[in-house]
């Protein structure tokens, strides 16, 4: 415990604490619209498209938000562009620029000189390595996806809800593609806390928990960026204690939060299951009693 | 021009690495028909996540790869058959969070070693050129069983695919044939750990197929051009790997090599098809 | 009359979703060779009626026989054709394939289709008028001919009921009459029909007998006593227009 308090309380650690809640409630704000669209398979396409522009910025020597962000955006263009041709469902199109990416990243890094050295603070995060800079750039980016997200509000979820009305109504496509872009954002900006392999579970499991607890866009979005910072400091304090991967832990925190959502959540659909049946179970017992009564 | 596809492969690990990916195109065609047609390329990606947890605790345990990556499919495929019909967190939301869960644990344990990044890389992204016999021999098993279990459900999957409410109604068991499907997807990704590993591998189960698409409409042809497709370009990109490396002093990884080379085939083959049919369309 | 001359036998049969009584106390009976029309404003219980008698929603209450069996054990014999337009139009299957899918069945697992399914498959195409179109895709039919593919899917697995679920919605000039020509010749070989429609003419043409459904039944029996302007208005309430003479028409919700 004394070993945990030490750890807690270095500078380094501070600075950790911060950049996880930051990105912990931006990306659980962003999630909602993620989920809201079904769109999971998605955001995890566009975390492994930030590999090989990551791995690119690496080589250039320029910060990975640059190279993640530019790869990113590439990537969504080709996935909005390709889920139109009606012979492929959208998963199939994005599961073919998702594995072409990635392997194009892993064959940068092979080709490069020095090997896998760095490999796996891209893949699962090195949250304990982030500087000031770092966190004011999650700030920077964080402060404008937010501010899009209110400015287009109301677009986003009627796009969601009804692609065709809003299509009808004089909402143009552009705001789909608005919507992957600050999803694409949100996946650059969480790939120093949990690296491309597990942004996926910040941008989704937070909003998929918090779809439990609320029923309209904004609360949702509120307890989503909730549970999301929840997770990014148990998860930071669970791997200080036990010294495993932070990325991980984090991940795995929200997971967490998830499950006890299923089991307690007024709206979760296994609590109702497990209420109905309780009562079920109670009026039959009471049926039998009354039947031994009347014998 | 020929020498260049031929001369790495006077090598002996070079022809069990063309071998194993051979018999990797001959599963992995057919199964990708298959995920196209069901509309299954989230699950397959899926399952390539939540085999990771299993070979990373195998690894730490000093166990087989694969008998921990078998595990981690049976009890991946059992959890994901179980499904959710459930309008709040819909299949791909359930999906996510199993993928996240199971990836997440995968990572925890393999942080818990002492050379963390190095064995992350090997599990992630395979080493075909150090196949060795038993594993070839594990693979031709593998293959066997899922062109065994694709010949036996395969009408039945296609019926199912095409009319799902129809084959309901003639008493086809649907959920069972999807578990099937989710099987033979799980060994595809099991037999292909060694050659591509875990975070390739979904090109292998969902880019043939895609590519045989853009090709043929008529499933029998689908496979066959699937599979071609599949050993081809793998031919090719185990060629270029070893040239690169040998003749040009650039290391490039032979299975991310096959996957980049897959994955050009599909965006040339799908350009050519537009540019033909603008061409037909226009007389 | 024998039972095994008896298709169809609904015994006050009554379905709810979760204690919600969709559909109460149909009763009646389908021959072979035989036709039924399901009758009734959109939301009525007419499909799920349909799913009952295939065996896909549990009966609360009363019983279906389906051939003297359950529905269950029943459906190699029972052919459906749903409603709509919900197929995929970019799957990758010929007409022929659509059609031969109908054997499959009977074919059962491990086994492929033998030369003798095929025939059956050609026949049945042959039967809707469009074997020269076996070798195209199916979705680049126009939506008549799919109609008429589907159908001839059902023909081909040569079942002993066949439930049509609004057939001719939507379909040309060519197609409706066509497929109430086919329509009766499988009737004159002893299959029997249940079909749902709003439509009341197709009803008159096709169906010997007619079920007037809105949630219960209204009335069961010979299509000319069923069909009259006082049952309609029952079934349909305020939406049946009553004009001179005794015709009805029916506004669809």
């Amino acid at each position: 415990m004394k070993h945990f308090l030490d750890v807690m309380s270095t500078a380094l650690m501070h600075r950790a604490l911060l950049e996880a809640v930051l990105v912990g409630a931006l990306c659980g704000a962003v999630g909602v619209h993620v989920v809201l669209r079904k769109q999971p398979f998605f955001a995890l396409t566009v975390a492994h498209a930030t590999f090989p522009g990551v791995v690119l910025a690496e080589i250039a020597g320029l910060s990975f938000l640059v190279g993640g962000a530019a790869t990113a955006s590439l990537v969504t263009i080709a996935v909005f562009v390709g889920s139109r041709d009606p012979r492929f469902d959208s998963n199939t199109v994005v599961g073919i620029v998702l594995s072409g990416t990635f392997a194009a990243g892993v064959l940068l890094l092979s080709a490069r000189a020095g090997g896998a050295k760095d490999l796996s603070a891209f893949l699962v995060g090195s949250i304990l390595t982030v500087d000031h800079r770092d966190i004011v750039a999650t700030l920077f980016a964080g402060g404008v996806i937010v501010l899009l997200l209110a400015a287009f509000h109301k677009e986003f979820v009627f796009g969601a809800l009804d692609p065709v009305g809003a299509r009808a109504s004089g909402i143009p496509s552009a705001i789909d593609l608005l919507m992957m872009l600050l999803i694409a954002s949100a996946v650059v900006v969480a790939l120093p806390v949990v690296g491309t392999m597990l942004s996926v579970a910040l941008l989704t499991v937070p909003a998929l928990a918090a779809r439990l607890w609320a029923d309209r866009v904004t609360s949702t979005v509120a307890v989503s960026a909730a549970i999301g910072a929840a997770s990014g400091v148990i998860g930071l304090c669970v791997s200080a204690q036990f010294q495993i991967a932070a990325g991980g832990a984090i991940a795995l925190s929200a997971c967490a939060v998830f499950v006890v959502s299923l089991l307690i959540a007024p709206r979760s659909p296994f609590a109702q299951h497990v209420r109905h049946g309780l009562r079920q179970l109670g009026a039959t017992g009471r049926s039998r009693l009354d039947v031994r009564g009347d014998a | 021009m020929l020498h260049l596809l031929t001369d790495p492969f006077r090598v002996v690990f070079m022809q069990r690495a063309l071998l194993e990916l051979i018999l990797l195109a001959l599963v992995s065609g057919p199964c990708s028909v298959f995920v196209l047609l069901r509309r299954r390329a989230f699950m397959a990606e899926a399952l390539t996540h939540t085999v990771f947890p299993g070979i990373a605790v195998a690894f730490f345990l000093g166990q087989s790869l694969l008998l921990g990556a078998c595990v981690a499919a049976i009890a991946s495929v059992l959890l994901l058959g179980v499904g959710w019909r459930d309008g709040r967190v819909d299949h791909d939301g359930f999906l996510v969070v199993i993928i996240s869960a199971f990836f997440a644990v995968g990572v925890v344990v393999v942080s818990r070693g002492h050379s963390f990044a190095s064995d992350l890389t090997a599990l992630l992204f395979g080493k075909i050129l150090a196949v060795n016999r038993a594993e070839l021999v594990a693979t031709f098993v593998i293959a066997c069983v899922v062109v065994g279990l694709l010949v036996v459900v395969g009408k039945e999957l296609i019926a199912v695919a095409f009319d799902p409410v129809v084959a309901v109604a003639w008493g086809l068991p649907v959920r069972f044939l999807d578990v099937v499907l989710n099987v033979v997807i799980a060994l595809v990704v099991v037999a292909s750990l060694k050659a591509v590993g875990t975070a390739l591998v979904v090109a292998l189960v969902v880019v043939p197929g895609a590519i045989a698409r853009l090709c043929s409409a008529r499933i029998g042809w689908m496979m066959v051009i699937a599979t071609v497709s599949a050993a081809v370009c793998s031919w090719i990109g185990l060629a270029a790997s070893y040239d690169a490396s040998l003749h040009h002093g650039i290391r490039l990884a032979a299975g991310a090599t096959v996957v980049v080379l897959l994955t050009m085939t599909f965006a040339m083959v799908a350009a050519v098809t537009a540019v033909m049919r603008v061409r037909d369309a226009t007389p | 009359m024998s039972r095994a001359d008896v298709a169809l036998q609904l015994d006050d049969v009554t379905v709810a979703f979760d204690r919600d009584v969709v559909l109460e106390g149909v009763t009646g009976t389908v021959n072979a060779g035989g036709s039924l029309a399901l009758i009734g404003p959109n939301g009525a219980g007419k499909s799920t009626l349909i799913r009952a008698i295939l065996g896909l929603v549990p009966v609360e209450r009363g019983t279906v026989t389906v051939l003297g069996r359950t529905p269950v054990a029943a459906r190699l014999d029972v052919a459906y054709v749903p409603q709509g337009d919900a197929l995929d139009s970019e799957f990758p299957v010929t007409v022929a394939q659509v059609v031969l899918m109908g054997r499959y069945r009977r074919i059962g697992w491990f086994r492929r289709p033998k030369n003798s399914d095929r025939a059956i498959a050609m026949a049945a195409l042959e039967q809707v008028g469009l074997a020269p179109r076996a070798g195209d895709r199916f979705g680049i039919l126009s939506g008549g001919q799919r109609q008429r593919v589907l159908i001839a899917r059902a023909i081909a697995q040569q079942a002993r009921l066949l439930l049509l679920d609004e057939p001719l919605n939507g379909v040309d000039a060519t197609t409706h009459d066509l497929l109430l020509e086919v329509l009766a010749t499988l009737r004159s070989e002893g299959v029997a029909i249940v079909m749902a429609t709003h439509d009341l003419s197709v009803a008159h043409l096709a169906c010997t007998d007619a079920c007037l459904l809105n949630r219960h039944q209204f009335a069961f029996g010979p299509i000319d006593e069923t069909l009259t302007a006082p049952t309609l208005r029952k079934t349909y309430g305020a939406h049946a227009v009553l004009l001179a003479g005794d015709s009805t028409i029916v506004m669809p919700r």
